[in-house]
């Protein structure tokens, strides 16, 4: 080899590391593609009329962001950006291992992972940190992530409004994989999420929410809509679940109603995991091989679903008296009203189901694989085209007044709502909502111990109370242990811990 | 050293897999009513005291003497029991050996009562199981004693008693005030599926 090409080839070789550092340590260019210019179409398309529009259900914040972009690094801690960035401001996280616990108590954030050549930002809890992402600000967008191994939740907002939380990976973060609570016109979208003990996405006590185009797979629960209003599910694949969707009233929250829930055009397939949640849990009472279950929650709307395969049941509607591990809130109406099944595809369920339910069946003297179910009391409820599915305690209802929900696009708003204002003397009431209803009812066993058994233990000792979520100790042998809170300032743990113990309901 | 090493663990095993202790001096005097083994006696309302936590029974015994405890007129077992506690406990009875010797008495199982099973469980999971335990094997942490085999009438009582006012009203018996606030949590129509789910613990 001459001196020349050698000479040549040393500067190719040098170009290409060169050339890497460069674009490795530049700004990627983040193209936004919620919003913009959509594919038209190829013109012969609409030779023979007007095609029908309908937008894309992408994004909430549409507006440009105007504030500054962070950049943080491998090495780095997101937290350090967070705390400097303004209301406004977007943070780019370049791929490497991040093990913190990352905390946005400010507004209008966006908090976005870059993605080079499949690698992603990824949050590591190595088994020991509890929460990857937690919000309580308005107006949040977490995307791009890869987050795996945190005991407690990968992503909780926390009474935040208009959050986006879309194409993050989620394997085996403990109990809840996206959980926004307490949050009003919110997105869930394309994420990809496995292994949770409890619920993969749990919208709690939360109203106008979108959950579409996600893959839940492996947990006890897939897609949980709970005590919350106004919520569409669609275009998920939900499959190897506990039990793929459902549709809860818990008791003793403190919003007591759950209605006007679409669950359509989700493929919910083959969910027969084994019950792996906490015993003694709500939904550790989740029979293994349950398509839908609805609990308790009015107008829902089940519709153009393919559920197979799911070895229980196809959907199951209760009331709270027939439902597992399960108590009566006198404030919440313990029945499953107007709910409506529409044409779904139902194929293969009920195949191996629980004796409670072949039990049902007998007294209508059926038999067969059954697709759906219905316990104890449900009023005004209705259904179409009941000849199709092998039912019981459907026979009676109604046939319904409608045949589909292509009216309704979406219940996410025109314009996003105003942030939460948060009189100071109410910070504890916020914390509690957001924060401590995320598993603890007033009543009952959720994650954590009902508030009552709490209220009886720390009856006149507040401080106690605080201290104690500030660094918590398990003492329960059959109750995960819990978070430490300390990252709430002291004086909003002593707060929460007051209103805590004064709650009546 | 070793073979010391191992001596010792199995010395603790062996007290770890419940080996009785040495029947200390007032046990007698229990026994009359609780019986030879702390399996209790319900034709004298006398509960199962076997396997109760030796801190739940030191604190209890020590209520008794102080009034804290069987000082109701509406508590007559309590009453009872608080008599002979003041006469035969003093300030010089080893308190610890002989909880240590109750606690260590296997304990006996209990005639299961009937009853409406997954009711019962899930009121006992959301309302008692995070102190007693799920299984109602008891919590040292806090303070809740072992309920699984004690005798399903006895429960009964003294639930009621906590509700009523009878016990746990005692500024100086906190767990008791605590275990009196939850026992109104729980609704009085399930209080028999409740017990008759504790009655069907190992």
């Amino acid at each position: 080899m001459s001196k020349g090409k050698l000479l040549a080839l040393v500067l190719i070789v040098a170009a290409f590391f060169a050339g890497r550092y460069f674009f490795a340590t530049g700004p990627v260019q983040m193209t936004d593609s919620r919003g913009g210019a959509s594919y038209g179409g190829n013109q012969e398309a609409t030779a023979d009329g007007e095609r029908r529009s309908g937008s894309l259900v992408r994004g909430i914040h549409m507006a440009p962001m105007t504030g500054q972009v962070h950049e943080v690094r491998a090495g780095e801690k997101i937290m350090d950006t967070v705390k400097l960035a303004q209301s406004g401001d977007t943070i780019h996280v370049y791929p490497g291992t991040y093990s913190e616990t990352v905390y946005i108590d400010k507004d209008n954030i966006r908090l976005v992972g870059i993605i080079e050549e499949g690698q992603r930002a990824t949050l590591d809890g190595k088994g020991h940190l509890n929460d990857a992402i937690l919000y309580s600000g308005n107006d949040i967008v977490v995307e791009n992530f890869l987050i795996t191994k945190y005991k407690g939740n990968a992503i909780m907002g926390q009474a935040g409004n208009n959050f986006e939380i879309r194409n993050n990976i989620i394997v085996d973060t403990g109990v809840y994989g996206i959980f926004p609570q307490l949050g009003k016109n919110g997105i869930v979208t394309h994420n990809v999420i496995s292994g949770i003990e409890d619920a993969a996405i749990y919208v709690g006590m939360s109203d106008n929410i979108h959950v579409a185009h996600n893959h839940v797979f492996d947990s006890v629960a897939g897609i949980e809509i709970e005590n919350s209003r106004h919520a569409i599910v669609e275009n998920n694949f939900v499959t190897n679940n506990t039990g793929g969707i459902l549709a809860f009233i818990t008791p003793g929250l403190p919003v007591k109603t759950t209605y006007d829930v679409i669950i359509r055009n989700n493929f919910i397939v083959g969910n027969n995991h084994k019950n792996f949640a906490a015993p003694g849990s709500t939904v550790a009472g989740i029979p293994p091989g349950t398509g839908i279950l609805i609990m308790a929650a009015d107008e829902v709307v089940v519709e153009g679903n393919i559920i197979s395969d799911n070895k229980t049941a196809g959907i199951i509607i209760t009331d709270h008296n027939n439902a597992p591990n399960t108590t009566i809130d006198p404030e919440s109406d313990p029945a499953p009203d107007k709910v409506a099944i529409l044409d779904n595809l139902m194929s293969n369920n009920g195949y191996d189901s629980i004796d409670e339910v072949k039990a049902l069946m007998l007294t209508e003297f059926k038999t067969g694989k059954v697709d759906i179910v219905r316990v104890g009391v449900s009023r005004d409820s209705c259904i179409i085209n009941r000849h199709q599915y092998v039912t019981v305690g459907v026979d009676k209802w109604a046939e319904c007044g409608f045949t589909h929900t292509g009216d309704v696009l979406t219940y996410l708003l025109d314009e996003p709502v105003p942030p939460r204002e948060i009189d100071p003397a109410e910070a504890g009431k916020v914390a509690y909502l957001g924060i401590c209803a995320g598993c603890h009812t007033y009543t009952g066993r959720m994650i954590g111990p009902p508030v009552q058994v709490i209220q009886a233990l720390y009856m006149d000792d507040p401080q106690g109370l605080a201290d104690y979520i500030a660094n918590p100790v398990k003492k329960r042998d059959d109750y995960p242990q819990m978070p430490p809170q300390d990252y709430l300032d002291p004086a909003t743990r002593l707060a929460v811990a007051e209103y805590m113990l004064s709650v009546t309901k | 050293m070793p073979r010391t090493l191992l001596c010792t663990s199995l010395l603790t095993l062996s007290v770890l897999a419940g080996t009785v202790l040495a029947e200390p001096a007032p046990y007698p005097a229990c026994a009359a009513c609780h019986g030879q083994n702390g399996q209790g006696n319900p034709d004298l309302n006398a509960p199962v005291l076997a396997g109760l936590d030796a801190g739940y029974l030191i604190r209890q015994l020590n209520y008794y003497r102080q009034g804290v405890r069987g000082d109701h007129e509406m508590d007559p077992h309590g009453q009872q029991m608080a008599t002979l506690a003041k006469s035969l406990l003093n300030d010089q009875t080893d308190l610890q050996a002989l909880a240590a010797y109750i606690q260590s008495l296997p304990v006996p199982a209990v005639q299961p009562v009937e009853g409406d099973l997954r009711r019962g469980n899930s009121y006992y999971q959301n309302n008692c199981g995070a102190c007693h335990g799920g299984k109602g094997e008891g919590n040292a942490a806090f303070d809740a004693p072992r309920l699984a085999g004690q005798h399903p009438d006895y429960l009964k009582r003294q639930f009621l008693h906590f509700k009523q006012g009878i016990r746990g009203q005692h500024p100086k018996d906190k767990p008791g005030r605590r275990m009196a606030m939850m026992a109104n949590t729980l609704p009085e129509e399930t209080l028999d599926d409740v017990i008759a789910f504790i009655s069907q613990q190992p």
